[in-house]
């Protein structure tokens, strides 16, 4: 394998992994809190629908970063919004968290295609793809690393990894996060420390909601030229990745590289010889990340790190 | 909180139910469309269709109408069915070949109604029985002459290393597939030059990461043009053409506008033959019974008129293959092998391109 094949696989990646890991982080804040958030999928499929339509509004009149910029403000503006909707059913409501998500889930692309057909006539809503960036300035030059991350990439790449470093700080270097973690831990217990447990709840969901919002345009953007009213299961294998990082940041991080680089090679391997003549068939590749999920599972299920409350309506009289 | 979500809730459902645009009420509807697994503004095969049955009504000032069936299933199909003849339909359109059950059924149902049938024969649903009754004009349309004119052109404007990328092995799809690998073929012939094809379907008609991908690395492989017949898909095979220089050819309708990638498309005349089937009706000359496989010869298929894209490739060369292929020239029409005809792109019968089928 040529070198500039590895350095093209790695970017290839990117356009799998940092969704995943942005879409999985926003999933960790849900379920940390103690708020299953399955509505991924929905979310991302809404975020991604809101923000892509404004994108297709405003390209005659603006493109390049800033368009890109104010789309994602859009999307997890969206996907905030959205998740109110799971918060106020699953908090206020204490309705059974699966079902809320499923709502959504289920409401999201019927909505996505309904309201474009209205807008704008037709399902598919086209974009023009002003943002990809050949070569970041300077930093493409330094040997290797350039060429992996700072080559035919996007600035979400990096809005990706900001937002890994920040979700890890707060959820473990402040006050805040520490009160979240407790909510989902033994909410009874922060409940008594004067802990307001809805609050934090209702933090952790629109913290959720706003980055699988994100996340949807994030998914989108460099892999096609339409919007079709779908993000193709990208929500669903988003909470696999939080499963199969243990709803902790840095696993999460490893998750997403794997899943991601999984789902490269099993899409590519048909144009890279020395894949190829490995002779393992593509639905092979596409297994393993799934495969290595459920192995996990059953290797760590008795200590397994979800949050203990997670899913569980918050109920102050049970102690 | 409580009483501001319920009110946000109110408000929109009002807002949404007052865009919708009011239904006309009428009484008969004597045109009908019935929609498959797509809409009417699929940008494909619903829309050529019923872009064709609008125009008919509007110009003769008929009352028409479509349907869309609750599910995709047959019992679903018949229901819509039903529900237009209820409504006084005499013609009924239905497009796409997973209605071929349904009027297999339909046939009998309503002697006194005439269907015409887009990409597909009435049969009974496990391709044991097929018959067709003298309500019903099937219509296919010869994709494997269009995927051949895409190919040809292709070809001739020099692209030497070249891929097919279908949504899923449909015989439409196929039809596609193996007529450019033939026109791909035909064109290296006559320049006496070799080339190669990357074949595969891809198992999805949807815009996926996992598609831009593999187009991304045919196209870092070498792979100077795809032939995307994906529908949605298509929009990832160009999303991976923009980022690695590559070009695609679009499929069903003209899709130019999607991409500056794309530089033709294959393109199907669903509106004319539903107009011209409609026109038939009316003069009481309706091919019930019949099955016809619209080409070239009566513009069922073809590329679009613009070639500004090409810099070798031009409308003069166009004309040429087409009128060959319409005069049926040293019967390169009729040697055209189609989805019947062989089991894999790879068993064509080709001397000047290694075809290289991707399972």
């Amino acid at each position: 394998m040529t070198l500039n094949t590895f350095y093209f696989l790695v970017q290839q990646t990117m356009f799998y992994s940092i969704p995943l890991l942005i879409v999985a982080i926003g999933g960790m804040y849900s379920e940390r809190s103690g708020v299953v958030n399955i509505a991924l999928e929905g979310i991302m499929v809404i975020g991604a629908f809101v923000s892509l339509y404004f994108m297709n509004q405003m390209q005659s009149t603006m493109s390049g970063q800033s368009l890109l910029i104010l789309s994602m403000l859009v999307a997890a503006v969206t996907g905030m919004f959205l998740s109110l909707f799971h918060a106020y059913a699953s908090i206020n409501m204490k309705a059974n968290q699966v079902i809320s998500g499923t709502a959504l889930n289920l409401f999201a692309p019927a909505f996505a295609i309904f309201t474009a057909r209205m807008l704008i006539g037709v399902q598919q809503v086209t974009f023009n793809n002003t943002y990809r960036i050949p070569l970041v300035p300077f930093l493409s030059d330094i040997p290797v690393l350039g060429d992996l991350f700072f080559k035919n990439t996007y600035i979400t790449t990096f809005v990706g990894f900001g937002i890994l470093i920040i979700a890890t700080f707060v959820l473990y270097k402040t006050r805040f996060g520490l009160r979240l973690r407790a909510c989902g831990e033994h909410p009874q217990a922060a409940d008594a420390a004067g802990v307001n447990v809805k609050k934090m709840r209702y933090i952790g969901v629109l913290i959720s909601g706003a980055l699988a919002g994100l996340g949807g345009l994030v998914l989108m953007v460099p892999v096609t030229t339409a919007f079709d009213g779908q993000v193709g299961g990208y929500g669903f294998l988003a909470l696999a990745v939080l499963i199969f990082g243990q709803w902790r940041p840095g696993r999460i991080l490893f998750a997403a590289f794997f899943f991601g680089l999984m789902k490269t090679i099993s899409a590519a391997y048909t144009g890279i010889p020395i894949l190829l003549a490995l002779g393992i068939p593509s639905y092979m590749f596409k297994m393993i990340p799934y495969l290595a999920t459920i192995i996990i599972l059953t290797f760590t299920s008795k200590k397994s790190a979800a949050p203990r409350a997670a899913g569980e309506p918050y109920d102050a009289g049970k102690r | 909180m409580k009483k501001l979500l319920v009110l946000l809730v109110v408000l929109l459902a009002l807002g949404l139910a007052a865009c919708t645009p009011a239904e006309v009420e009428e009484d008969t509807f004597e045109l009908a469309l019935i929609t498959d697994i797509g809409t009417i503004d699929d940008k494909s095969f619903n829309q050529g269709a019923w872009e064709g049955l609008k125009q008919y009504a509007e110009e003769k000032d008929i009352a028409y109408k479509y349907y869309q069936p609750t599910e995709k299933s047959t019992d679903a199909y018949v229901a819509a069915i039903d529900l237009a003849v209820e409504n006084g339909a005499k013609v009924i359109v239905t497009p796409g070949f997973l209605f071929e059950p349904a009027i297999f059924q339909a046939q009998d149902l309503y002697p006194e109604v005439k269907f015409i049938l887009l990409d597909g024969f009435p049969q009974d649903g496990t391709y044991t029985e097929f018959r067709i009754e003298d309500n019903v004009f099937s219509i296919f349309y010869a994709e494997e002459q269009v995927g051949f004119l895409a190919g040809y052109a292709a070809v001739k404007e020099g692209f030497t290393s070249l891929g097919f990328m279908g949504g899923m092995a449909v015989p439409a799809v196929v039809r596609f597939g193996y007529g450019f690998v033939q026109g791909v073929n035909f064109a290296a012939a006559e320049m006496g030059v070799n080339v190669t094809l990357k074949y595969k379907y891809l198992g999805g008609f949807g815009p996926s990461p996992d598609y831009q991908t593999e187009a991304a690395t045919w196209f870092q492989g070498g792979v100077q043009v795809i032939f995307a017949a994906a529908g949605g898909a298509g929009n990832s095979v160009m999303a991976a053409a923009e980022a690695n220089n590559g070009k695609v050819i679009g499929v069903d309708i003209d899709q130019k506008d999607q991409s500056t990638t794309v530089i033709t498309s294959a393109l199907k005349g669903l509106g004319i033959s539903v107009y011209d089937a409609l026109t038939d009706y009316y003069a009481d000359s309706f091919k019930g019974g019949e099955s016809v496989s619209l080409g070239v010869e009566v513009d069922g298929v073809s590329l679009p008129e613009d070639f500004s894209r090409f810099t070798t490739f031009n409308k003069a060369a166009y004309d040429a293959i087409f009128a060959k292929l319409v005069a049926n020239t040293d019967n390169i029409r009729t040697n055209i092998k189609k989805d019947t005809d062989v089991t894999s792109a790879s068993e064509l019968p080709v001397t000047n391109v290694t075809v290289e089928v991707i399972g």
